[in-house]
C-alpha cells in the first residue's frame, strides 16, 4: 500500500504533463456526457480556445514571474489600460493600425519595465509593486474612459480578436511547425554525436515525431472543420513556441529559473540578476498589450472594465500548471494547459448553466485541489 | 532494564530502493558520549532522523529499544516526551524572539486564557542559562544579539528544558570559535555528570577524540564498528572511515611561486547596520602567482568580509583598492570580479553556492553560460560537453547531469561550485571554508585540486577555521583579529600557537 502510494506519486511527479492532460480529459469527457455531445464539437473547441487565449497570454508572460520568484497582481489592469489606450487611439484619434498595435506594444513593455525596476533596483516587494500597479493603472483607465466604453473602429484592429487564419495557411503552419520540430530533433542528435554523447536509438525519436505529427493534424483538422485557427489562438500558439525555447534554450531562460531557486548564489556567480529580473516583468508587460489588444479586439470596444481580475486567472493557470509559489519551477506549456483547464470550466458551466457564482466556487476548489496534488506528489522527493 | 538507554537493532531505510541505510546498529548507555563519525552521506543524519521520528515508525525497518521498551513513535513530539532531543547542525531558533521565548517554544508556561506567563519563563530560562555557565545572557533580549556560541548553548537549554535525557548534536561545533567549542564540549561533559547522554555527530576527531567515551562508525549504509575512545586514536577512526588509509591528511605539493600578482590595499569594511563599527579595518595584502594564502583567525574577525570586499559583494559601506598583474581595477559586484579574473567560492553554500532546483549541470556553467550560446540561444550539446569533462575531472558523484544538485552529497554539492567557479579561467580564487562540512575523501581530493591549480599558475586565498588545514596547505598565513592584520607569516615551521596568539592579538613576530 505504502510503495503504491510512493509509485503514484513518483509517477504525478514525473509525469506532471500527462496529469494534466489526463485532468483536462477528465473535464471534457464530463461535460460532453452532460451535455449530450454539445461541448465536444469543433465550434465549441474553437470558441474556447479563443476564450482561452487572453488568460493564456497572461499566464505565458506570468509563469515566467512566478519562476522568478515574484509575483504580478498589476497585470488585469494593464491589459484594461493598454486596452483602452488602443481603442482611443483608434476612435478618437484614428490613427493607422500598425500605429495604434506599435504604440501599445512599446507601453506594454515600458509599463512592465517599470515595475520591473521597483522591483529589481529600487528592491521594493513585486506584491507591493504590483499591487500599487492594480490600483493605478485601473484608476488611470478610469480616468481616460471616463467610465464609458469606446468602440473600435478600425476593421483591421477588430480582426485581430475576431478572425480565423484562411484554412490553406493553417495547414502550411501546421506543416512547417512539424519540420521545423523535425529538424531540430535531427540537429540535436548530430550534435550529441559531434560531442561524443550517447545519442537515443532513431526508433524512439521517429516514434515522438509521428506522435506528435498525428496530435497537430488532429488539433488543425478539428479547428478546420468550423473556421480555421482564430487570430488569438494562433498568437498564443506562437507566444508558447518562443517562450517555451526562451525557457529551456536560452541563456535568459536559464537565468529566470536559477534566480528562482537561489537569488544569492546566481548574483555571487557573476550574474546581473537585476537586468534579468527587469527584462522578465518587460515580458510580462508585452503580453498585457496583446492581451488588451486582443480583448479590444474581441469586444470591438474598450471597456473600463476590461481584464477586471485577469491577474488571478493568469496566476491560479500558472499554479494549476505546476508552478512553485516558491520559485524556481514552472513551465509555459503547463501555464496553458492551466488556462485551458480553467477555460473549459468557465465554458463547460456556462453551456450548463451554472450560475455564475458557481463557477466562481468550482474554479477556486479546483485551483485549490490542484496545488494540493502538486504539494503530495512532491512531498515523497524531500529526504 | 538493559543496562543501555538506547538501543537501536538492524536498522534498514530506503529512499525509492536505494539504501540508506543498511543494518545499522546504535548503542548508548545512561551518561555515555557517544560520537557517531561517518563521511558525508554515510547515513549519520538519517540515523538520527530515524531515532527522532522525522521518518516515523513503519517507514523503515529494524528496532529501536529506548529504557528497555521498544519505541514505536510517530512523530517528533513523542520522542522529546520520551527524552531524546536533536540538535541539528543549522540552529532552529528564531532570531526576533527572545531568548526565554525560544526555549519554551512549543511548551511555553500560559496563564489562564492563553496569556504567556513570561515571568515564570524568564525566571526558568535564567536558572537553565546559569546551568549552561552562562549566566550574563539576557534572557529578555532576541536571540539574534547574541553569537554562533551563544545560540549553540541556547538550544541546549532548550533540550534541557524538555528534560532530555539523550541529546543529538549535529556537528555541533561547525561554525563555533576554540575557545567556544572549548566551552560546549566542558558543557557536554558537565551534562554528562548529570546523567545526560549525548551522541555526536562531528568530522572534528579531535573534538571527538577529546568528549567521546565510545565512538561508532558507519560508511555507505553500514555499520563498520563501535569502538571505546580509550582504545583508539584519530587516525584509526579515519581509517575506519574511509575504509582505507589515508596517510597524510594534506597533501603538500612543492609548487614554484612567482612574482606578486594580486595586491588589496586599505580595506575597510563598515558594518552594516552599525556604520561606525569596522569589520574590516584598512588590511592590505599581496598574493604571488601560483601561491595558497591562507587567511587565519577567529570566527567574527572579519575574514569573510575581506573577502566579500574584494569579490565586490560586501553588502555594506566599504572601500578597496585592488591591483591585478600591475594593473588598478575596479570591482564594485561579483560579475565584475568574475569577468576580470577572481572567482570566490562562499562559506555558506546552501545560500551561496548552490542553485538547488537546477540540475548540477547546470549549476556547473551558471558563471560561463553566455560562453556556450549564440545570440542567446544555448548550444545544448556543447554545453553538455564540457558540464561532463567538469563531472569527470572534478570526480563529481550524480546519477546524471540534470539532477538537481540539492539531492547531492555536501561533499558533491561543493565539487560543483568549485567546478562552477573555475569554469570563467579565475587567476585568483578566493576559497571560503572550501571544507566545511565536507567529508574526508572529498576534502582530499579538493586539497589536490588546488595544488593541480597553483601548479597552472592561479593564485588561491584561502580562508578557513581550521588551523591544521592552514598550516597544511598553505604558503603564507595571514592573520586577521578583530578587523586588523595581525600577522603575515611565511608558513615554514609555523605553529598552531603562533597563529593563535596573534589572532588573539599577542605579540606575534610578523615575518615578510
Amino acid at each position: 500500500m505504502r510503495t503504491s502510494t510512493k509509485r503514484f506519486q513518483q509517477f504525478f511527479s514525473r509525469y506532471k504533463i500527462l496529469t494534466l492532460l489526463f485532468a483536462i480529459v477528465v473535464i471534457w469527457v464530463f461535460f460532453g456526457q452532460i451535455t449530450d455531445g454539445a461541448f465536444l464539437t469543433p465550434r465549441n473547441f474553437s470558441n474556447l480556445l479563443r476564450q482561452m487565449a487572453i488568460t493564456g497570454m497572461l499566464a505565458s508572460g506570468m509563469v515566467f514571474i512566478i519562476i522568478a520568484g515574484e509575483i504580478d497582481l498589476s497585470v488585469g489592469a494593464q491589459l484594461g489600460l493598454l486596452g483602452g489606450i488602443c481603442a482611443i487611439m483608434d476612435y478618437h484619434y484614428h490613427l493607422p493600425v500598425a500605429v495604434t498595435i506599435g504604440t501599445v506594444v512599446v507601453l506594454g513593455v515600458a509599463m512592465g519595465m517599470f515595475n520591473g525596476y521597483w522591483v529589481a533596483y529600487l528592491r521594493v516587494p513585486s506584491f507591493i509593486v504590483s499591487l500599487a500597479g492594480f490600483l493605478a493603472f485601473r484608476g488611470a483607465l478610469l480616468g481616460i474612459t471616463q467610465g464609458v466604453t469606446i468602440p473600435l473602429e478600425s476593421e483591421g484592429l477588430v480582426m485581430i480578436g475576431q478572425a480565423y487564419l484562411p484554412i490553406m495557411l493553417g495547414n502550411l503552419l501546421g506543416l512547417a511547425v512539424f519540420a521545423l520540430l523535425a529538424v531540430l530533433t535531427f540537429r540535436s542528435r548530430a550534435g550529441r554525436a559531434k560531442h561524443g554523447l550517447s545519442v537515443a536509438p532513431l526508433w524512439q525519436d521517429l516514434a515522438k515525431l509521428t506522435l506528435i505529427g498525428a496530435m497537430i493534424a488532429g488539433f488543425i483538422a478539428t479547428l478546420n472543420q468550423y473556421e480555421g485557427i482564430p487570430v488569438p489562438v494562433f498568437v498564443t500558439l506562437i507566444i508558447l513556441g518562443v517562450f517555451s525555447f526562451m525557457a529551456n534554450m536560452t541563456v535568459f531562460g536559464r537565468r529566470i529559473y536559477s534566480i528562482g531557486s537561489n537569488l544569492e548564489a546566481t548574483r555571487l556567480s557573476g550574474v546581473n540578476v537585476r537586468v534579468v529580473k527587469m527584462i522578465v516583468f518587460g515580458l510580462m508587460g508585452l503580453m498585457c498589450a496583446l492581451a488588451g489588444l486582443t480583448t479590444t479586439a474581441r469586444l470591438a470596444a474598450g471597456s473600463p472594465s476590461a481584464g477586471n481580475l485577469g491577474e488571478l486567472d493568469a496566476i491560479a493557470s500558472c499554479f494549476i500548471g505546476g508552478a512553485s509559489s516558491r520559485g524556481g519551477v514552472g513551465t509555459v506549456y503547463g501555464a496553458l494547459i492551466g488556462a485551458l483547464i480553467m477555460a473549459s470550466l468557465d465554458n463547460g458551466m456556462s453551456m450548463l448553466g451554472v450560475a455564475s457564482f458557481w463557477q466562481m466556487i468550482v474554479k477556486g476548489l479546483i485551483l485549490l485541489l490542484a496545488v494540493w496534488v502538486d504539494v503530495m506528489s512532491g512531498a515523497g522527493n524531500e529526504r | 532494564m538493559s543496562e543501555y538507554l538506547l538501543d537501536m537493532r538492524g536498522i534498514v531505510k530506503d529512499f525509492n530502493g536505494v539504501k540508506a541505510l543498511d543494518g545499522i546498529d546504535l548503542k548508548v548507555r545512561p551518561g555515555e558520549i557517544v560520537g557517531l563519525c561517518g563521511e558525508n552521506g554515510a547515513g549519520k543524519s538519517t540515523l538520527m532522523k530515524v531515532l527522532s521520528a522525522v521518518y516515523p515508525y513503519g517507514t523503515w525497518q529494524g528496532q529501536i529499544f529506548w529504557e528497555g521498551r521498544e519505541l514505536k513513535a510517530k512523530s517528533i513530539r513523542e520522542t522529546e516526551e520520551a527524552g531524546i532531543v536533536i540538535i541539528h547542525q543549522e540552529l532552529m531558533l528564531v532570531p526576533q524572539l527572545s531568548v526565554a521565548e525560544n526555549i519554551f517554544m512549543g511548551n511555553e508556561i500560559t496563564l489562564p486564557g492563553g496569556l504567556m506567563n513570561f515571568e515564570a519563563m524568564y525566571q526558568r530560562s535564567e536558572e537553565l542559562m546559569a546551568e549552561l555557565k552562562m549566566p550574563d545572557v539576557n534572557v529578555a533580549l532576541p536571540v539574534y544579539h547574541y553569537g554562533g556560541g551563544h545560540q549553540q548553548l541556547i538550544e541546549i537549554a532548550k533540550a534541557l528544558n524538555k528534560n532530555a535525557k539523550l541529546l543529538i548534536l549535529d556537528e555541533p561545533t561547525s561554525s563555533l570559535t576554540r575557545s567556544e567549542t572549548e566551552i560546549l564540549l566542558d558543557i557536554i561533559r558537565d551534562l554528562k555528570r548529570k546523567g545526560v547522554a549525548c551522541v555526536m555527530i562531528s568530522h572534528k576527531l579531535d573534538e571527538v577524540a577529546a568528549v567521546c567515551d565510545t565512538v561508532s562508525v558507519i560508511r555507505d549504509g553500514t555499520h563498520v564498528g563501535t569502538r571505546a575512545m580509550r582504545e583508539i586514536d584519530t587516525n584509526e577512526i579515519i581509517t575506519m572511515m574511509v575504509g582505507r588509509e589515508i596517510k597524510n591528511l594534506f597533501p603538500r605539493e612543492e609548487h614554484p611561486i612567482g612574482e606578486v600578482f594580486f595586491e588589496a590595499r586599505n580595506v575597510t569594511c563598515l558594518d552594516v547596520n552599525n556604520p561606525a563599527r569596522k569589520r574590516v579595518d584598512d588590511i592590505s595584502f599581496t598574493l604571488r602567482k601560483g601561491e595558497i594564502l591562507g587567511v587565519a583567525g577567529l570566527v567574527g574577525a572579519g575574514r569573510t568580509e575581506l573577502a566579500m570586499a574584494i569579490f565586490g559583494c560586501y553588502p555594506g559601506q566599504y572601500e578597496a583598492e585592488l591591483w591585478l598583474d600591475g594593473k588598478p581595477i575596479k570591482v564594485d559586484s561579483p560579475r565584475a570580479a568574475v569577468t576580470q579574473g577572481i572567482s570566490m567560492v562562499p562559506e555558506d553554500r546552501k545560500r551561496h553556492g548552490i542553485v538547488p532546483l537546477l540540475g548540477v549541470g547546470a549549476n556547473i556553467t551558471l558563471a560561463v553560460l553566455d560562453d556556450y550560446a549564440k545570440f542567446g540561444s544555448i548550444d545544448a550539446e556543447a554545453e553538455l560537453a564540457q558540464i561532463q569533462k567538469s563531472i569527470a575531472r572534478m570526480r563529481i558523484k550524480t546519477a546524471s547531469p540534470d539532477l538537481p544538485i540539492k539531492g547531492l552529497s555536501g561533499g558533491n554539492q561543493q565539487k560543483g561550485v568549485l567546478s562552477k567557479m573555475l569554469l570563467p579561467s579565475p587567476k585568483v580564487l578566493i576559497l571560503d571554508e572550501p571544507t566545511r562540512g565536507v567529508d574526508v575523501g572529498a576534502k582530499y581530493e579538493i586539497y589536490k585540486l588546488m595544488f593541480e591549480l597553483v601548479r597552472q599558475g592561479l593564485s588561491i586565498i584561502m580562508i578557513s577555521s581550521e588551523l591544521p588545514e592552514v598550516l597544511g596547505i598553505s604558503d603564507r598565513v595571514l592573520v586577521i583579529g578583530e578587523g586588523r592584520l595581525r600577522g603575515d607569516f611565511i608558513n615554514d615551521g609555523l605553529t598552531q600557537e603562533q597563529v593563535l596568539a596573534a589572532a588573539l592579538g599577542q605579540d606575534g613576530d610578523t615575518i615578510h
